[in-house]
């Protein structure tokens, strides 16, 4: 291991570092910040949007009501779909299988923003109205592939041998899958749903099409609010988010290798 | 173990999320590109006949400008992806496990926050009282406009999309084993030398494979140049957008996201198969 990067590099590194967290940093700082105008330093320190963030009606349904309802519904449709699809696609063979793998993937690759678009258009054209279901339904297409690379890199370091063992020992595949793969899955099971539920928490191209009036999600709010006049209530709402999001991708990191999911 | 052989249980485990993909993916892009094939009516949703005219309009001056811009921003942001991530990357491949786990999450926490809320932490940065201006005030000097610009949308499509470049070149920078650089070291290249020779051309792959995911996500930005960019100078994710929610020409809004969904697909396709190349050679060597 003594192949180090060389001196130089360091400057590159930490710039690199720091562009990527001073945004948080300083949208943590504002939301403690004394000023409407967003100044930075702030002129004094201050709870106050805090507490105008719990009165605020629209932030409440956005962060409570639909958010944090969409992300959990997410997390354990995909969770379900996504570990379906993964077991059929590492413990069988069949006609197809790495064009159905390629396939399952395939919502990665499409931009989210064109996604969204072409789901409102689909939705119109079935004159269907936004609601929080029609976000859910999109938000699934795009959460449960992380589901799938997080379920089939943990199925790939399992022993099939130990399902054999178990069915070999009269229990039906049913109950081996049950009582001997799913407790040893647990962890990559977790990560990928918790992964699904940060990517439908924080997506913003596709709830831009499709929640409506009455399921706005708090990155839509978010976003109408910085385009309208961006009062430091977004960036108490927002530093809310980010303290979510670094504890659940911390637990993802401690539990699994990040790096499968991702 | 014979009669479950028999029943295609794959089938049941992969049938659900292949219907709903069916029915959620494949059938609205059918739908879209139906709409892009049917001409625009200001009073009608849908009118019967067929056109190319959609398509044809791309060509317009408006058009070839709207997709000129776009295409440049991107490559102007995957170049400075290569040039910030590429010696993360190699620092990353290289640091000791518990600097690379940490170097990890702080990569991937603010991949994860939403994309609106970077953006307003730049908006924060840059704005008209923010640190940059507050900071030149300070001095002596006079603030300067820095928002709604394309410098302030690559600024913050890098810093949104930094993270593709890095994971990919990462990945194929750790298959190098370090004792090959020793090795070079040793018959007498510099740290330079044995860079030029050895990693990079190994790592070729990865960065390959991040500058088509970076671009073609950046081609395809919204939010951004939404809230960061110059109204008049847009990009066509912003065109989109308006086309299909504010002016509702939905064929025409048709025709451009069919256009850029084929472009990225075949990039991404790329991307793919550059990583699937060399994981192949890996194997081979």
């Amino acid at each position: 291991m003594s192949a180090r990067a060389p001196r130089p590099l360091l400057p590159f590194v930490v710039g690199a570092y720091v562009g990527l967290l001073a945004p948080l940093v300083f949208v943590v700082a504002v939301s403690y910040g004394h000023s409407r105008a967003l100044e930075f330093p702030p002129p004094g320190v201050t709870l106050k949007w805090f507490k105008a963030f719990v009165p605020s009606q629209a932030f409440v349904t956005a962060f409570f009501r639909v958010s944090l309802v969409v992300g959990v519904l997410a997390a354990v449709l995909a969770t379900v779909l996504g570990t379906s699809a993964a077991l059929g696609l590492v413990r069988f063979r069949f006609f197809g299988r790495e064009a159905v793998e390629t396939f399952f993937l395939a919502p990665l690759l499409v931009p989210e923003i064109l996604l969204g678009a072409a789901l409102y258009l689909f939705y119109a054209r079935l004159a269907i109205q936004a609601s929080i279901w029609t976000l859910l339904w999109g938000h699934l297409v795009i959460c449960t592939p992380y589901v799938i690379r997080s379920v089939t890199a943990g199925l790939v370091g399992l022993d099939p041998r130990l399902e054999e063992a178990a069915m070999s020992l009269g229990a039906t595949r049913v109950q081996a899958f049950f009582k001997v793969t799913l407790p040893l899955l647990r962890s990559s099971l977790l990560s990928g749903a918790i992964f699904a539920f940060i990517i439908s928490f924080s997506d913003i191209n596709l709830a831009l099409f499709l929640s409506g009036p009455e399921s706005t999600s708090l990155p839509v709010h978010i976003f109408s609010e910085i385009q309208w006049q961006g009062e430091p209530t977004i960036a108490a709402a927002s530093s809310l988010q980010i303290v979510i999001i670094g504890m659940l991708v911390l637990i993802v990191q401690r539990m699994f290798r990040l790096r499968l999911v991702v | 173990m014979d009669g479950v052989r028999s029943r295609p249980i794959w089938a049941f485990l992969t049938g659900p999320y292949a219907l709903f993909l069916l029915l959620l993916l494949l059938v609205p892009f059918a739908n879209v590109a139906m709409y892009s094939l049917h001409p625009y009516s200001p009073t009608k949703v849908f009118l019967p006949e067929l056109t190319l005219d959609n398509y044809r309009k791309i060509f317009d001056l408006y058009y070839v400008r709207l997709f000129g811009r776009t295409l440049r921003l991107g490559l102007i942001t995957t170049s400075v992806c290569v040039v910030l991530g590429y010696p993360l990357a190699y620092f990353l491949a290289r640091a000791r496990p518990r600097v690379q786990a940490l170097g990890l999450f702080l990569l991937i926490m603010p991949l994860m926050v939403s994309a609106v809320i970077r953006i307003f932490g730049w908006i924060v940065i840059l704005g008209r009282k923010g640190l940059v201006n507050q900071t030149l005030v300070a001095l002596g000097l006079e603030p300067i406009k820095l928002l709604y610009s394309e410098t302030a949308v690559v600024i913050g499509l890098v810093n949104i999309f930094v993270p593709f470049m890095v994971l990919p070149i990462m990945a194929s920078i750790e298959r190098v084993p370090p004792n090959l650089e020793e090795a070079a070291q040793n018959l007498g290249a510099n740290w330079y030398r044995m860079f030029r020779r050895v990693i990079l051309p190994l790592s070729l792959p990865g960065l390959i494979s991040g500058c088509l995911l970076v671009y073609s996500l950046s081609i395809s930005a919204f939010v951004t140049p939404a809230l960061m960019g110059n109204a008049r100078e847009r990009m066509a994710g912003q065109q989109i957008y308006d086309e299909v929610l504010v002016s509702f020409n939905w064929p025409s809004a048709s025709s451009l996201a069919l256009t850029l969904v084929l472009l990225t697909i075949a990039l991404m396709f790329g991307a793919l198969f550059a990583t699937r190349h060399a994981s192949r050679r890996d194997i081979a060597s």
